[in-house]
This record gives C-alpha cells, sequence and structure tokens, in this order.
C-alpha cells in the first residue's frame, strides 16, 4: 500500500471515524424520535444499544479492515473466503445506494444555508420555499456541488484531503451543536422542553415500540454495520485499538445526538409556550418527516426569537458540516473498492463521481424515489449488520476475539461477553428490527403489501434485495477475482 | 424543569461525556 495513504496519527481516524458516524441523522431524526418515544425512556434503551448493536459491530468492522487491508468486498473475500465475496458487495452497495440519495440531501443543506444566508429564507413562507425548491432544477445543481465538494475531498487522499477535512468539520459541528444549544436554553420556556426531553418516564420502557425504534435509531446513526469505518480503518495504524476507537465513536457520536436535541426540542417549546402551548402540539410537529420538520418547521420556529436569521444560519451551517463527514466516507467507501479493483485514486474518485451524480438523479427530481430508497436501503443496512455477524461467526467468535480484534499490540482485549453478543444477541436484533419496520409496513396497507412498484412496501424491498443478491451472487466469482486478485486467503 | 429530570440528564451526560472523554484519553495517549 502506498506509505501516504495511512492516517497521520490516531487523531486522523477518530475524527474521521466521528465524520463517518455523525450525520444528518443526528439533527434531524434523533430529536424527532426521542420526543416521540418517551423522552428519557428512550434514551435508556438507545444507550444500553449502544453496546449491544453499534459497538460491537464497529469493533468487529474496524478488526476487519485493519486485518486485511482491502475495502467491503475484499474484506469478506479474505476472511470468509472468495465464495464468500457477495456479501462484502452487498454491503457495499447499500452504503453505495444510500449514497445515491444522500448527496441530495447534503445538496439541500447547502442550498438551505446559501438561502438563510444570502436570500432571506427566515422572511419567506417555508413550506412554499420548500416546495417551489423542489420543483426546480436546483435539487439537481446542488447534487452535483455536494458531489463536487466531497469528490474533491477525497480526490486529495487519506491524510490531505479525509483526514484534513475531518479535523475542521467535527470539531466546527461541535462547536456549532454547542452554540445551538444554549441558544435555545437561553430562550423563555426552554426548560420545559428539557424536561420533556430529560423526563425518566420508566413506565414507558415497557412499550416495544420504544425498544425497537431505540435500536433502530442507533443501528443507523452510528454507522455500524455500513463497512465505512471498516474502510477507514483500511487506513489505521498497526497499533490502533479497535475497541477504544469504536467506544470513542459511539459516545462522540451519541453526545452530538444530544446536543441536536437540545437545540431542537427546547426550540420548538419555546415557541409555543409563547403561544397557545400543549404537548400534543409539540408531538404533532415532532411526529412530521426528517425533511418536514428541518425544512420546513425549523426555519418557521427561527423566525420568532431573536437573531433568528443568525442561528438558523448556523443551524444550517451545522447540518451541512455534519452531511459532509458523512458523505465524505461514503464517497471513500466506494472508491476504496475501485482502488481494490485496480483503479488509482485519481482515476477512482472520477469513476464514483460520475456515477453518484447520474445514479443521484432520481432522488434529486423526484421526491416518491427518495423515499423509496430511503426505505429500502436504510432497511438493507440492517442485513448488512447481519452479514459482518455471519462473517464472525463463519471464522468463529473465539477465533475471531482471540485473533484479529486483539492482537499483540492491544492491551485492552474483549471477553467471552463477545462470543454471547455474536452468537445470541446481534442475530436477535436483527430479527426483531427486520420483522417489526416489515410489519408495520405490512398493516399499513396489507391489501398492496407486496406491489414492488410501491414507495414504502414490503414487496418493493424484497425484490430490489433479491435483485442486488441475484446479482452479486451470479457475478461473484469475476467481482472477487477481479478485487481479491493475488490476496486470496 | 423537575429535579428528577435534572438529575436524568446529569446522568446521562456524565455516561456519554464521560465514556467519550475515557476512550479519547486511552486512544490517543502514548503506549
Amino acid at each position: 500500500m502506498n506509505k501516504k495513504e495511512i492516517f497521520s496519527s490516531r487523531w486522523g481516524i477518530i475524527f474521521a471515524g466521528l465524520g463517518m458516524a455523525i450525520g444528518t441523522g443526528n439533527i434531524w431524526r434523533f430529536p424527532r424520535i426521542v420526543s416521540q418515544f418517551g423522552g428519557g425512556a428512550f434514551i435508556i434503551a438507545w444507550i444500553l444499544f449502544l453496546f449491544l448493536w453499534s459497538i460491537p459491530l464497529l469493533v468487529i468492522e474496524i478488526s476487519i479492515g485493519k486485518k486485511t487491508r482491502l475495502g467491503v468486498i475484499g474484506s469478506f473475500g479474505k476472511i470468509m473466503g472468495s465464495n464468500y465475496a457477495w456479501m462484502g458487495s452487498f454491503v457495499a452497495f447499500v452504503t453505495t445506494a444510500i449514497t445515491f440519495y444522500y448527496t441530495v440531501v447534503t445538496g439541500w443543506c447547502l442550498k438551505y444555508f446559501f438561502a438563510t444566508t444570502f436570500q432571506g429564507l427566515i422572511e419567506k413562507d417555508s413550506l412554499n420555499f420548500w416546495h417551489s425548491f423542489n420543483s426546480s432544477w436546483e435539487p439537481v445543481f446542488f447534487h452535483f456541488t455536494a458531489i463536487g465538494i466531497g469528490a474533491l475531498i477525497i480526490y486529495s487522499g487519506v491524510v490531505k484531503g479525509i483526514e484534513r477535512a475531518n479535523k475542521i468539520l467535527i470539531p466546527s459541528l461541535f462547536f456549532l451543536l454547542l452554540v445551538g444549544c444554549l441558544r435555545a436554553l437561553s430562550l423563555p420556556g426552554a426548560l420545559q422542553g428539557l424536561d420533556f426531553l430529560f423526563s425518566p418516564n420508566l413506565a414507558k420502557l415497557a412499550d416495544y415500540k420504544v425498544w425497537l425504534n431505540a435500536l433502530s435509531q442507533s443501528a443507523w446513526s452510528t454507522g455500524a454495520g455500513w463497512g465505512l469505518i471498516l474502510t477507514y480503518a483500511v487506513y489505521s495504524h498497526k497499533k490502533e485499538n479497535p475497541i477504544l476507537t469504536s467506544t470513542t465513536i459511539g459516545f462522540g457520536n451519541n453526545l452530538a445526538s444530544l446536543l441536536a436535541a437540545m437545540a431542537v426540542i427546547p426550540t420548538v417549546f419555546s415557541y409555543f409556550s409563547a403561544r397557545d402551548f400543549s404537548t400534543t402540539k409539540v408531538l404533532d410537529i415532532m411526529k412530521t418527516d426528517n425533511q418536514g420538520l428541518t425544512f420546513i418547521w425549523i426555519p418557521n420556529l427561527f423566525s420568532k426569537i431573536p437573531a433568528g436569521s443568525f442561528f438558523l444560519a448556523l443551524f444550517f451551517l451545522a447540518l451541512c458540516f455534519a452531511a459532509f463527514s458523512s458523505l465524505i466516507s461514503q464517497l471513500e467507501l466506494i472508491t476504496r473498492i475501485f482502488i481494490d479493483a485496480g483503479l488509482t485514486r485519481k482515476k477512482a474518485v472520477f469513476v464514483v463521481g460520475i456515477s453518484c451524480f447520474i445514479m443521484g438523479l432520481p432522488s434529486a427530481i423526484s421526491m416518491g424515489f427518495f423515499n423509496n430508497q430511503d426505505w429500502v436501503w436504510g432497511l438493507g443496512l440492517m442485513v448488512s449488520g447481519l452479514f459482518f455477524t455471519l462473517a464472525v461467526l463463519k471464522v468463529s467468535p473465539k477465533r475471531f476475539r482471540e485473533e484479529i480484534i486483539s492482537t499483540s499490540d492491544n492491551k485492552i482485549k474483549l471477553g467471552k461477553g463477545f462470543d454471547i453478543l455474536v452468537k445470541l444477541f446481534l442475530p436477535l436484533q436483527f430479527l426483531a428490527m427486520l420483522i417489526w419496520w416489515l410489519w408495520q409496513a405490512y398493516s399499513e396497507d396489507p391489501n398492496n403489501w407486496f406491489n414492488i412498484l410501491s414507495q414504502s412496501t414490503v414487496g418493493t424491498v424484497l425484490f430490489q434485495w433479491a435483485v442486488a443478491l441475484a446479482v452479486f451472487i451470479f457475478f461473484n466469482k469475476s467481482i472477487s477475482k477481479k478485487i481479491l486478485g493475488s490476496h486470496e486467503y | 424543569m423537575s429535579i428528577e429530570a435534572l438529575i436524568f440528564m446529569i446522568l446521562i451526560f456524565a455516561i456519554c461525556l464521560g465514556g467519550f472523554i475515557c476512550s479519547l484519553y486511552l486512544s490517543v495517549k502514548k503506549k
């Protein structure tokens, strides 16, 4: 491997890992979900699943990347044998499919930051603004701009691009979240929001929906099982400790989510405390989707607070930083696979940039297509998590723990609890999440559940997964030969 | 804000911030 392609210090992978984990979901999804599912009770379950799902998967990913020094497809081929490289192909494709529409989301964040700063967004009707923006050519332009900036960072390499960008983005993001938090808490009535967020409400722990939503939030938010931190671990130092890096990323991600919730929820409460207040009204806002809360309600809320325009610009800047820090890791995952296949970084970035622009166009143009892809591949991430678990089971959890995680350079080692997690808890959590989400989709429209052309049905998920799996299994031999080449296990 | 919520908030931050700082310190300290 080129000597340049190693993080310059441990801070490099830590900032990159935090950037990978902290994305728009921390800012626009967590505050929504924590409000809807019990505040404090949800937080307890969410922290528990950090240890039961996210951190174990992050440890597995970092250990595999560090061991194989190959991207996702090559890693699965090397760890499980070339016959299983298709699992890596599926994991890589799920993250790639998400990248196709995540670039669109990043573009929205860019647009809203510019609109707040230069176009006086705060004075406009936010609902009309959102609809006219979405029916114009602008989402395509900003989708292109987001890919351009992301590709430029990846093109600059691991140290000069990824590491340098994250060393700026992550501290700035935490600073912005802290400023947003302090501003929100200084508003009249904000403490009611804080009280709502942190009231333990232990009785709500009896509701299974609290647990399943907490698990899903932890799984999506930390980036565990996406293959992203595996890709970064390819550039890690020999002495990198997968356990400490994973806990730093996991706790850092949760901290960012809490700060975001402390900025958003008290602002919503403050808005209503000056009007006809009721918790139901607050929850109604929080029940709107991610886009509805962020791009329609947030500008509305900030328009009613002093210096609202300035703080709205900071909010969208934070969202941009979170989006880009995650987008970089997604683009790098795809780029790494092309590099493994023999392309130079320059050529790989070019191919990735062009492909992402073209494949992201349908999501930039149609919200229906965007929502369909979000549904299908968001759920696909759970299958990715299962595939990582199966990889460890194939090696044997004990052998994986002793030979791949706990190398002689690492003083902190995992005990037998890891084996139980891999054999029992990770598969059980996968099953619980998958069955529950599919059951919800089925219940919403029982007569149309197998329609593969519908936006959020069981049928569209199973159909798109089946097509992807069939293609990767069929072409497994040629893909693994191209990527593994002389690296055969 | 109720005392109960305040204590819960401090506890949650102690876990998340404490866990973050502790892991970060152990990750980057020279061996």
